[in-house]
């Protein structure tokens, strides 16, 4: 609460700022006065041992949650009250630790979803409709070729591998054309090779200018990645920076990668 | 006629030019099967008597067609199960009911009233019953509509003629001519023709997608930036006027409102037409509609009330082994006579007991 009034004086720079932010779930402090400042078209990696309250924070962001203190500022203005909706069309893009998907539509319809919420998101009549159908559908399949989905367009997305959803659950955030894009551990659930494959995926997108921030429990992920590191643990930060000094970290080590790996 | 219009290629946003399903597909197809189905409903009249029935049949089979078809909209696309839907049917008549009597014989102007009247229910009950999923949306609707069901017998007695339900209406007209026989049929028969054009639109345009989404994953469609609220609003309302224009239909086609028409068995009767036909097929519950109608008054002078048993095992029979309804039946004599086609899931949504706003089944890894 403290920083959030300070942190009014906003750094040009940082495309999210977190102040001051807590949640608690009954006796639980799932996150507790969480301050964290994201810059603007990096990659931003979020570690911790399970329950530490990485996914808590992206809810939050997302206005899946709400905070019970502090305020998420998105782009110069802050979200609180903004309905989770709203807070996407701003420019925010997320990737569930459980893909989300549309299970019974084909992947194309999928995807084409996503391009559809910039024009239909309000359900406004606007005769003037300055997006076709058709350049929203070829899109789609654009983006399902890059995520490596190009050969399923019309096969239903519910009978996907569990890595395949969350791939196609990539391409309908890259539908949307997301300034920061939150990633719930995007390669959980995929084998080596593919892993690779979201990596260099995720740095592609990354050189377009878009902002990521990654949950991630693989380390190899992490450091093949990141620009910044910020580490949770109980719902705290112990650790923000570049990727060597967190490496470094000795409370790191203890509470996170000294007890899981 | 079923299988040209229930192929899912054909439903939602397809594939781009080239692609299975594609885009061009659709449009070469809608029109036929729109041909197909205005020609069916058309030429009732002169197969309807073939079968035994009789013309007064063949206007009530539209009418409820109707009906079902509006019903199709919220359930088969959006996945909500109203047992409320009579609250529009019903109320729509009452304010059709109250016109003759009181106020003008036009039809035009009874219409427009029944659509206000329906518009304000609609939203009213939306703006309640559409904050819950599943089953609590279901008891909230039957609720509102029992709700309606009291107060035409008690408190709005005088206006609604209570139990005698309400008679003594002036005959309805069109600046003179008379709402009789064919004419009715035939002007219920084009509503209906338009109706199921709007639908097929409806399913084949971005809005229908959406309508399917939220029936897939609410939240999902939330976080990608759609407000679900809206749309859900929407279809609650489309869906409502569908029932609005069939009650409005019903008192022009003969001058009496039922208490029944508010009764939660016509909300009943619909969700049975729906399921035998096939949900979210749209042709389907009308041919559910035709069905059960056909039972009700053709298949009922034969046999007398066991029609509502066999009736009844009718629908075990097809909730049990059939559950993408009639229409699944022809798919599959198309299919065993070797015909090819796609993998269509029936559309009833399995009810949850679990309230899920959004979210919190991230949890359930
Ligand atoms: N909706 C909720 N209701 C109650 N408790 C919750 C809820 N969401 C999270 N929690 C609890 O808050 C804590 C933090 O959970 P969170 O999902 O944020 O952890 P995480 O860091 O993402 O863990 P993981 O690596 O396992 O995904 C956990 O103890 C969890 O049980
Ligand atoms: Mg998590």
């Amino acid at each position: 609460m403290a920083t959030g009034a300070n942190g009014a004086a906003q750094d040009r720079d940082d495309i999210l700022q977190v102040n001051g932010v807590s949640k608690r779930f009954g006796g639980l402090q799932a996150l507790g006065d969480v301050n964290l400042t994201v810059a603007r078209s990096s990659i931003h990696a979020i570690i911790g041992p399970n329950g530490a309250g990485k996914s808590t924070l992206l809810n939050v962001m997302i206005g899946l949650i709400e905070a019970d203190e502090g305020e998420v500022v998105f782009d110069g203005t802050p979200l609180r009250g903004v309905s989770p909706h709203n807070i996407i069309q701003r420019g925010i893009a997320r990737v569930f630790q459980t893909p989300q998907i549309f299970p019974g539509m084909t992947l194309l319809e999928n995807v084409a979803i996503a391009g559809f919420s910039k024009r239909d998101g309000q359900f406004t009549v606007n005769p003037h409709q300055s997006l076709k159908r058709s350049e929203v559908m070829d899109e789609a399949s654009a983006i399902l070729r890059r995520v490596g989905l190009g050969g399923k367009v019309a096969e239903d997305a519910g009978h996907l591998s569990r890595g395949d959803k969350r791939r196609l659950e990539l391409g309908v955030c890259l539908a949307a054309h997301p300034k920061l894009l939150l990633l719930d551990e995007p390669t959980a659930g995929m084998a080596r090779h593919d892993t690779n494959k979201t990596i260099d995926l995720l740095k592609e997108i990354a050189d377009t200018g878009v902002t990521k921030v990654v949950i991630e429990h693989d380390m190899h992920v992490v450091f093949s990645l990141a620009e910044r590191i910020t580490v949770l643990a109980q719902g705290r930060i112990i650790a923000d920076g570049k990727p060597d000094e967190v490496r470094g970290d000795p409370k790191v080590r203890e509470a996170y990668l000294g007890g899981e790996h | 006629m079923s299988t040209t219009s229930d192929d899912r290629s054909a439903g939602g946003i397809a594939a781009p030019a080239g692609d299975r399903g594609g885009i061009l597909e659709v449009f070469k197809r809608e029109p036929v099967a729109l041909a197909a189905f205005t020609i069916v409903i058309f030429s009732m009249p002169l197969w309807i008597p073939v079968l035994g029935g009789y013309e007064g049949l063949a206007t009530l089979i539209v009418i409820w067609g109707i009906f079902v078809l509006g019903f199709d909209i919220l359930l088969g696309f959006t996945g909500y199960l109203s047992f409320g839907h009579a609250a529009f049917f019903g109320g729509a008549a009452y304010v059709t009911g109250f016109m003759y009597r009181d106020v003008s014989d036009n039809v035009i102007v009874a219409f427009v009233a029944s659509q206000v009247g329906t518009l304000i229910l609609a939203v009213v009950i939306g703006l309640l019953a559409m904050r819950r999923t599943g089953i609590y949306f279901s008891i909230l609707t039957l609720a509102f509509a029992e709700m309606l069901f009291a107060a035409a017998l008690s408190i709005f007695a005088p206006l609604t003629g209570g139990y005698d339900g309400m008679t003594r209406l002036q005959e309805p007209n069109l600046f003179g001519v008379k709402m009789d026989g064919l004419t009715i049929f035939y002007i219920a028969a084009a509503m209906l023709a338009i109706g199921y054009a709007m639908a097929l639109r409806l399913r084949n345009s971005p809005f229908g997608v959406m309508l399917r989404a939220i029936k897939e994953n609410p939240m999902r469609l939330e976080y990608t930036g759609i407000n679900v609220w809206r749309y859900k609003m929407a279809a609650f309302i489309i869906s409502a006027h569908y029932a609005g224009v069939a009650g409005f239909l019903m008192v022009t086609y003969e001058p009496y409102v039922a208490t029944k028409f508010l009764h939660w068995s016509t909300s009943g009767e619909v969700v049975i037409m729906s399921v035998i036909g096939g949900v979210g097929t749209l042709v389907g519950p009308i041919i559910g509609a035709g069905f059960v109608l056909y039972f009700q008054n053709v298949v009922q002078a034969v046999i007398g009330e066991q029609w509502r048993l066999i009736l009844g095992l009718v629908f075990v029979f097809v909730v049990a082994f059939l559950p993408g309804g009639f229409v699944d039946l022809a798919r599959m004599v198309w299919k065993a006579t070797g015909n090819r086609l796609r993998a269509r899931r029936h559309n009833v949504p399995d009810m949850e007991l679990t309230e899920t706003k959004y979210g919190t089944e991230e949890r359930l890894r």
